[in-house]
């Protein structure tokens, strides 16, 4: 699948930061998106555009763990690379446990730096295909008809075409004409590819329910 | 003539007028040769002793035995009347002071005539001849001797000077009245009254004798007794009045030797140095205890310049400076200068002093007092350095708490330098630099660094325990440098900073560091004030403006939990604090600061707001601290 290039949002109150850390990440061979205020990036920022954001901690108004709870709260998991200039403990807990891939502290040596910024491209190319593998699989799943989606359950839960037949009150060869139906729109070929699929789709939309 | 009486009555009479009126003018020549500056005594003097002489003189006529005899005396007797006349006339003119000048130049003119052509006719000025002496009898068995004759026409003369005198003596007897008051008048009545009297009565008598009228003695001496009693009466009042002044002068002399002893013993007490400076001559007088103090030989001559020169170089152009303003109407002088004593220690000297100006606005003296305050100057230099030790102490305290945010102040330089520095290298190492781009990195590295070492510096000032030194700083731009120094405490706080600072504010006096850490400090103090309030309520304000006396006015507002109305001046005061882990000197330092700057501190709660508010004010550059 061919994505678009990751894009590096950058957001700091402070200008010369601003500026140079956007000049290094570009000079990396980054593409790279500079925002003065976590306000103005929730505006304007893409949130389709494969990449990652590098914040600073301390800023006026919506300040750095704000806007990862805000990112959160609508579902964007773009990775976060947090910037602060003395972070105390608590403050990096919290901002661990809300999902952010590193905490460095200003100023930050270039591989530390493009090295976060790498991993966390990759954690959110990673997460975008994931993603999309999960959206085909969805789409698929929906083709199905309600009467196949039963038959699918009783399949994937292990029960033999007989004994399926026997539980829908209907004769042993329907549930295999559905079966292959089945195995055609979810384009796999044995059973046990079929229960692994199933699984998959079911351990990705868990929490998301 | 009889001589069975042992002593004639007539004998009696005109010898105790003769002797009263000699012993008057020895009393009067006397008072005059103790007070030549007054001559009117010296003619009242000669008046009495005039009189005397016409006593003794009206005696030996009433004596004379012959026709000869009686002329001669007579002729003799213009003497002592014209002695009488002038010096009666000087002498009104010098003791009223009134009476006119030409008519006293008439009298005395026409009475010289008189008595010169007295000397030139003979038997004399009276009688053209006398025919013959009657002895009249009168009371007691006695005669008297009474000249008959013709009139001389001359006596005309000495009658229009009699007339003369008359008219001068009422006429000055009047003025005097007319002036008023009671002193005046009663001298006015009394003794122009008396010579009025005199004059009327020895003349008038004279003159019916002359024409042949009456026929009595001469009569002079007689009616000039109320005169001398008169002028007893006067004389009295004078010397009662000497007595008085003299009493009164031993009294004020006393008290003033009195004075000067109180006033020697409290310089002394107070160890003052008393000195007066003659500005016209340049001369300075100082007492023993003052050239002491100055360190200037007991014999040497002072002026100005020697006693600037015996000041501390530093000193000598303030003390001129201040010297001449109170030269130039200011009047009152008021100074502290060192001088440096033989040994190289530092006298302290504190003086006072007050021009004296002439009328016409010239400076005549000035006066004044000096003290030695060495001791006290050395205890306030200590305090002073103990109050810095405090303020550094305090702000070095202050700072630590701070570190955190200060240490952000410098990362935000030192993070742009570093990754501006490593995007640069990267930039070169490919292969069509972009030398621009570079260029540009480079500059922004510079101005980050110059930034960088700007915090370092006014992190060092804060730190360093140097002098204080009182310069015409603004308000304004300490705040806005305090407010560079917390700014991310407060961002890390969500406190949100708002200003208000008044434009065109005069410069004030003060030390910029101290000043500033009363800032930070009333900010810090703010921010901890308002961590339970909700995050979106942490507003601070800071305010300035100009305070009445062109000073500058500074308002500190939280919107935190307030100060219970019964701490509001305790807050201000040592080891007293609501902060959990507060050393309770802040605000302590704060009004330290504050009060040495010369101007005042004080905290209110905010109403209807919450919070509170503390506020200070600053006096003016130019007004000088303390």
């Amino acid at each position: 699948m061919s994505q678009p290039v990751p894009t590096v949002f950058v957001v700091d109150d402070e200008a010369s930061v601003l500026k140079a850390v956007g000049r290094l990440l570009r000079a990396a061979g980054l593409n790279v998106v500079t925002f003065s205020s976590a306000r103005d990036f929730l505006q304007h920022h893409d949130p389709d555009a494969p990449g990652c954001l590098v914040l600073d901690v301390s800023m006026p108004g919506l300040s750095g763990l704000e806007l990862q709870r805000t990112l959160s709260a609508l579902h964007c998991e773009r990775p976060i690379i947090f910037l602060t200039g003395h972070g105390d403990i608590p403050m990096t807990v919290q901002a661990m446990k809300q999902g952010a891939i590193d905490f460095l502290t200003k100023p930050v040596d270039e591989g530390i730096l493009l090295e976060a910024v790498r991993s966390a491209i990759e954690k959110d190319r990673a997460v975008r295909l994931k993603r999309a593998e999960l959206a085909e699989l969805g789409r698929r799943l929906a083709a199905l008809t309600p009467r196949e989606r039963e038959v699918l359950d009783h399949v994937v839960s292990g029960r033999l075409n007989k004994q399926i037949a026997a539980d829908l009150g209907t004769v042993e060869k329907t549930i295999k004409v559905h079966r292959a139906h089945i195995m055609e729109k979810l384009k796999v070929r044995s059973v046990a590819e079929l229960v692994r699929l199933v699984a998959r789709a079911e351990i990705e939309s868990a929490p998301r329910t | 003539m009889e001589s069975t009486h042992p002593i004639s009555w007539l004998t009696v009479i005109w010898s105790m007028v003769a002797s009263a009126c000699l012993t008057l003018a020895l009393v009067h020549v006397a008072i005059w040769f103790k007070q030549k500056e007054r001559p009117a005594y010296l003619l009242f003097s000669l008046l009495a002793g005039s009189v005397g002489l016409m006593a003794a003189v009206e005696f030996l006529l009433m004596r004379a035995e012959t026709v000869r005899q009686f002329g001669e005396i007579l002729r003799w007797a213009q003497v002592p009347i014209l002695i009488l006349v002038c010096s009666l006339v000087w002498f009104v003119r010098l003791h009223f002071g009134t009476g006119r000048v030409w008519l006293a130049h008439a009298v005395c003119g026409s009475r010289a005539l008189a008595t010169v052509l007295n000397f030139l006719l003979v038997p004399n000025l009276n009688y053209r001849e006398i025919t013959a002496l009657r002895h009249l009898p009168i009371p007691g068995g006695e005669t008297i001797a009474v000249a008959e004759g013709v009139r001389n026409p001359w006596t005309t003369v000495a009658d229009v000077s009699l007339l003369l005198t008359m008219l001068f003596v009422v006429d000055a007897a009047l003025t005097l009245w007319r002036r008023g008051g009671r002193d005046n008048r009663r001298r006015a009545a009394v003794l122009g009254g008396s010579l009025a009297f005199f004059v009327l009565v020895a003349a008038g008598c004279a003159s019916l004798k002359h024409a042949g009228i009456i026929h009595v003695p001469y009569l002079i001496s007689l009616p000039f007794v109320p005169v001398l009693l008169a002028m007893a009466h006067e004389l009295s009042f004078d010397v009662l009045r000497a007595a008085q002044l003299a009493r009164s002068l031993e009294t004020s002399e006393s008290e003033l030797r009195e004075n000067k002893e109180r006033i020697k013993l409290a310089a002394s007490a107070a160890e003052l140095a008393l000195w007066v400076w003659d500005i016209v001559r340049d001369e300075v007088w100082i007492t023993a205890k003052g050239r002491t103090l100055f360190g200037i030989p007991r014999s040497e001559r002072i002026d100005f310049a020697r006693l600037v020169s015996a000041l501390h170089q530093d000193d000598r152009e303030t003390v001129r400076r201040a010297a001449a303003k109170s030269l130039n109407g200011g009047g009152d002088y008021e100074g502290e200068c060192r001088v440096v004593l033989p040994d190289g220690g530092i006298r302290w000297i504190a003086a006072r002093g007050r021009v004296e100006f002439e009328d016409t606005g010239r400076p005549v003296r000035m006066r004044g007092v000096s003290i030695d305050i060495t001791r006290r100057k050395r205890a306030e230099l200590e305090v002073q350095k103990q109050r810095n030790e405090l303020a550094h102490l305090s702000r070095v305290t202050m700072l630590g708490e701070l570190s955190g945010a200060l240490a952000h102040e410098l990362n935000q330089p030192l993070t742009a330098i570093l990754s501006n520095a490593q995007a640069a290298q990267r930039f070169l190492e490919q292969e069509d630099a972009d030398i621009q781009e570079v260029r540009e990195i480079l500059a922004d590295i510079v101005e980050e660094d110059k930034r960088a070492g700007e915090v370092i510096r006014r992190l060092r000032l804060l730190l360093k325990k140097g002098e204080v030194h009182y310069v015409p700083v603004g308000v304004n731009e300490i705040v806005k440098d305090a407010l560079k120094l917390v700014r991310n405490d407060l961002l890390n706080q969500g406190v949100m900073v708002e200003t208000t600072l008044a434009s065109n504010l005069p410069l004030v006096q003060g030390d910029k560091v101290q000043l500033q850490q009363v800032l930070l400090n009333l900010i810090m103090n703010a921010c901890d004030a308002m961590s339970g309030t909700p995050p979106v309520e942490r507003r601070l304000h800071i305010l300035t403006e100009a305070v009445e006396g062109d000073g500058v006015g500074v308002s500190i507002r939280d919107r935190g939990r307030g100060i219970p109305a019964e701490d509001l001046e305790q807050i201000f005061t040592p080891f007293m604090t609501t902060k959990p882990q507060g050393m309770g000197l802040g605000l302590a330092v704060c009004r330290t600061i504050i009060s040495a700057h010369g101007g005042e501190i004080w905290a209110s709660n905010n109403n209807p707001d919450r919070g509170a508010c503390v506020h200070f004010t600053l006096r003016p550059a130019g007004g000088g601290p303390e």
